[in-house]
């Protein structure tokens, strides 16, 4: 079907439509851009008048203070480690639990299943001042059991995993198990592999919720050597208020990370966001 | 399949009814003794005077009763909280919206366009407050260009009439790129042959905007709001970074006062807080599930 447009009005329309994508990705943009800038000037020209657009001179010394007398490495390492033990759990609890709500029959599946559901609806800090306790009472603050352990799978994940689980055929389950496959190598060699787009959501969403989490962490970690980096980042913008250049040196170093990954994995990340919201 | 002999099948049958059990253990016992002896914990913790270090002494409703009739701190945070929704539903969205539906008109570099949306939702609300309080310095960029243009510089964050559209301001930054990013494959997903259809009836933009998109997204703008009001009501990374709570409790929320009050050792009346705001979220999720619930039965 050919639908005859009218070239110099589109046109004009479409002139418009730009000049507002650009201006609105400029304002998305330049906070990014003051930050990294800010970071790599002298601190009395941070705040200069007028603003510097481009730091003269460019300087590295707040990357290197940061990294040096701050325990950012150390920040970055528990991160990492929080975030990929995290990940890992979630990735296969989360599937199992799915694959058992999704696929088999056993007595009591429904009821345990909306229980979960309604679980979800509880706010997380409902939850905190007793998970606080308990944590104390295993001694588990300042550790990584503390940052680790109760994140390890979440009703979200396994709610996600079901929905998609649900649609892998029985036919290629029973066909396994005749075969002789136990449960679990069902779920080993058939339907894991079938999850991994599903699977690759759920990384991207366990791994960016765990990265930037904040309260938790703050509230379970009392010495530097445990604090992840936003919780270092909070820690550094509060006691040291007066060097801004350091604190978005740290403030570099903490998104970075997140934005690389991002940038490598776009197509993923938006489709992962996107499955939750399109399916219901 | 012909029967297996005895043994071989009773194991089969162990098998069959104790693996299930076995694959949900751990998110059953995390959600056990993470999830759901806290909430229990949390609900009697409100209904006594609790600081954690001396026993618990029960006073039945009277953190409540305090909260509404006695505190208001509380109040304030409640009134704050819901301003700090309203404002951030009421334009966040409708950015995303828009931006949503520039991007749809098959422009060039939509992918760029779109990560440059989307970078911020992926930052961490800590380093995104920390760029922001950079940005509302007093002689930070925004008060630079605003001197420039020969305005009297303003008190971003100091100033108690201002402070809470601030972080209003830079959450609706961090956030609209969901919104634009869920619209836009909304859109992408409404079929082309009703705009075809609708063009040969001779719809203009406006009408196939009102007759066709609009209705067409019903289904996600719901989804965007509850979740966005949910969420929202939950908000206090920024709060904690750019303000904590100040100047004088301007811009204190609920989960703010709630972490206060959990600092000061009240834990009792913390765990009051913390009910009241599931209480507000519940009124919320009650309403998607109505209107989800709805949907099914139409269908």
């Amino acid at each position: 079907m050919i639908i005859r447009r009218r070239p110099r009005k589109i046109s004009v329309a479409r002139l418009l439509a730009y000049l507002i994508l650009i201006a609105s990705s400029i304002l998305m943009i330049i906070p990014f851009y003051w930050s990294v800038g800010t970071s790599l000037k002298l601190e009395r020209f941070v705040f200069a008048t007028p603003p510097q657009w481009w730091p003269t001179p460019l300087t590295l010394t707040n990357y290197i203070h940061v990294l040096t007398r701050i325990p950012f490495p150390r920040y970055f390492y528990n991160s990492v480690v929080v975030a990929i033990c995290t990940t890992l759990g979630n990735v296969f609890f989360d599937t199992l639990a799915a694959y058992a709500f999704a696929k088999l029959t056993f007595p009591g599946r429904d009821r345990i299943f909306f229980i979960f559901l309604l679980v979800l609806m509880v706010p997380s800090q409902v939850n905190l001042i007793p998970m606080y306790r308990i944590m104390t009472a295993l001694h588990w603050t300042d550790t990584y059991l503390a940052l680790i352990v109760p994140n390890l799978t979440s009703v979200f994940g396994i709610f996600m995993m079901r929905q998609f689980l649900m649609s892998i055929p029985d036919d290629l389950l029973d066909a396994a198990r005749i075969d002789g496959c136990s449960e679990y190598k069902v779920f080993n060699k058939v339907v894991l592999p079938l999850a991994i787009p599903g699977v690759a959501t759920l990384i991207i969403l366990t791994f960016m919720g765990t990265w930037n989490d904040f309260l938790w962490p703050r509230i379970v970690t009392n010495t530097e050597r445990l604090f992840t980096l936003p919780v270092g980042l909070a820690q550094l913008q509060m006691k040291n208020t007066s060097n801004v250049a350091q604190i978005m040196a740290g403030t570099v170093l903490t998104a970075l990370p997140m934005i690389i990954v991002f940038l490598f994995m776009q197509r993923q990340f938006i489709e992962g966001m996107t499955a939750g919201a399109l399916k219901e | 399949m012909t029967a297996a002999p005895f043994p071989a099948r009773f194991n089969r049958f162990v098998h069959k009814n104790t693996m299930p059990y076995l694959f949900i253990t751990v998110p059953l016992i995390t959600m056990l003794f993470f999830m759901f002896i806290p909430m229990i914990v949390s609900f009697w913790w409100s209904l006594n005077d609790y600081s954690g270090l001396q026993p618990a002494k029960f006073i039945g409703l009277t953190n409540y009763i305090q909260l509404f009739t006695n505190d208001p701190i509380f109040i304030k945070t409640l009134v704050n909280t819901t301003l700090f929704v309203l404002m951030g539903m009421g334009i966040g969205p409708t950015i995303g919206l828009l931006t949503a539906l520039l991007l749809n008109q098959k422009v060039r570099f939509q992918s760029v366009f779109r990560t440059a949306y989307y970078l911020p939702v992926m930052t961490s609300l800590v380093v995104v407050s920390t760029i922001w309080v950079m940005l509302y310095n007093h002689n930070g960029l925004f008060n630079s260009i605003i001197n420039g243009m020969g305005l009297a510089k303003v008190g971003w964050l100091s100033n108690p009439n201002i402070a809470l559209v601030s972080v209003v301001l830079a959450s609706i930054w961090q956030g609209f790129g969901f919104e634009t990013v869920i619209f836009l494959a909304a859109l992408q997903s409404i079929p082309r042959e009703l705009y075809e259809a609708a063009m040969i009836d001779g719809a203009g933009s406006v009408q196939r905007f009102w007759n066709i998109t609009l209705p067409s997204l019903r289904h996600v703008i719901v989804f965007i709001y509850i979740y966005g009001i949910i969420g929202s009501y939950q908000v206090f990374d920024q709060i904690f970074v750019m303000t904590a709570g100040g100047p004088v409790y301007s811009t204190s929320t609920i989960v703010h006062y709630l972490f206060k009050k959990f600092m000061d050792l009240q834990l009792g009346y913390a765990s009051a807080i913390a009910y009241i705001l599931f209480a507000i979220l519940v009124l919320f999720s009650f309403i998607q599930w109505r209107f989800f619930t709805e949907k099914k039965l139409e269908a």
